[in-house]
């Protein structure tokens, strides 16, 4: 199928591999159209992961700058949305190391969670809070294949090509992730009771 | 909320967690700008490498390519002779031409340490980097002189404290470099720190002495 390529008009049709394509070529448009099909999901993402908006933003954007100036290394035989977040995961991490750095923060602990007094989730406000509450208090490695697998659905071999781990130690930590998460959600409504 | 042992609980928590969080306008403008700014990507394979090098945008080491760079400071003083070595290092030197020296390690010594004050013949002098980093199962170091490749100069953990060292010979003057910790790039605590390169990339610092002084 073919039809004639105005720029900008009717790249909501193309596939990310094409738009990636029409970049190289000289049409830098193309790339608004891959910033505005993946932002949200990357900026989701990083929120999450490093649980402030600001620093996520800022990943996010050196995310993009850095896929752009390497979009030349980008292959179609992967799926462009697992060679952007392999980038994200990348930046994410670097940023939770720098923020470690600069404000000594602890990661709060099972203890400090079930200490705090906090009322079931009423509305979902509250529901809100506890959760995260809940994705903090996870090792870093276990809240990122958590957020990978059953927030952003990548399969598992698409988180081992965005993270450079292995499937099976990517299972365990989304297990892990899994019965950390249902414990601290049980104390935070248990506590209010 | 419903009970968090039943499978319930988990499609209730990922519907909210998969919210969008809404771009914000201001934000996609200014990345706009910075891409109508750079350098336009190109197919032809003559790509700077210090922009685009694929282990410093994914923090993965590279199956295809050659050696990686990893936001190296521009303009290395690879040639200069320097006296101090670092911030809160002291250290004393035996001096003696012949044979191999200990460099005493004062209480306060931070960074990388000399730990030989003999030269050999090309002038280069042993230095050992540490890291404290008990959960890691990887630590590599990366700098200027092993063009950030974070495969060239692996750290093992040392028995006696549990810290990742490594010791290698560097020429005397000015070296910036990293670590990499499980893929993760991170300068040394214990050091100073370079300048922010062009991409919010930080290096440490060491300095190596001419064995002359």
């Amino acid at each position: 199928m073919t039809h004639p390529y105005v720029p900008g008009f009717n790249q909501a049709t193309m596939t990310d591999a094409t738009l990636v394509r029409l970049v190289l070529d000289g049409d830098t448009a193309a790339f608004t159209t891959l910033v505005d099909r993946h932002a949200a999901a990357c900026t989701r993402f990083a929120t999450r992961m490093l649980g402030n908006r600001e620093d996520a933003e800022d990943a996010t954007q050196e995310t993009f700058l850095r896929a752009y100036r390497s979009l030349a290394r980008y292959e179609e035989r992967q799926a462009f949305r697992t060679w952007l977040f392999q980038i994200l995961i990348n930046r994410c991490r670097t940023a939770a190391v720098r923020r470690q750095r600069q404000r000594r923060m602890f990661l709060v602990d099972d203890n400090a969670i079930s200490l705090a007094s906090v009322r079931p989730a009423a509305d979902a406000s509250d529901l809100r809070a506890e959760l995260r509450r809940a994705i903090d208090a996870l090792d870093p490695e276990q809240r990122e294949a958590f957020l990978l697998k059953h927030v952003e659905q990548l399969s598992y071999d698409e988180m081992a090509a965005a993270t450079g781990v292995g499937v099976s130690a990517l299972k365990m930590r989304v297990k892990r992730a899994c019965d950390r998460m249902q414990r601290l959600l049980r104390e935070a409504s248990d506590v209010g009771t | 909320m419903s009970e968090p042992d039943s499978p319930r609980w988990l499609d209730e928590i990922t519907g909210e967690l998969r919210r969008e969080v809404p771009v914000r306008s201001a934000w996609r403008a200014r990345l706009l700008e910075e891409v109508a700014r750079a350098p336009k990507p190109s197919a032809r394979d003559d790509i700077d490498d210090r922009f685009s090098d694929w282990q410093e945008i994914s923090g993965h080491p590279e199956r295809r390519r050659r050696s990686i760079t990893l936001g190296p400071l521009a303009g290395l003083a690879a040639a200069t002779l320097f006296v101090a070595i670092g911030a809160g290092i002291t250290y004393t030197a035996m001096s003696s031409r012949a044979g191999s020296h200990q460099a005493q390690r004062a209480a306060t010594a931070t960074g990388p340490q000399l730990v030989s004050g003999a030269p050999s013949p090309v002038e280069r002098e042993v230095v050992r980097f540490e890291l404290s980093a008990p959960r890691a199962s990887r630590v590599a170091l990366v700098g200027s002189f092993n063009e950030w490749n974070p495969a060239a100069t692996p750290l093992s953990r040392d028995p006696a404290s549990g810290k990742w060292v490594v010791s290698l010979r560097l020429p005397p003057g000015r070296h910036v470099y990293a670590f990499v910790v499980d893929g993760d790039v991170t300068t040394d605590p214990a050091a100073p720190r370079a300048a922010d390169d062009d991409f919010g990339s930080t290096n440490s610092v060491v300095f190596v002495s001419s064995p002359r002084t």
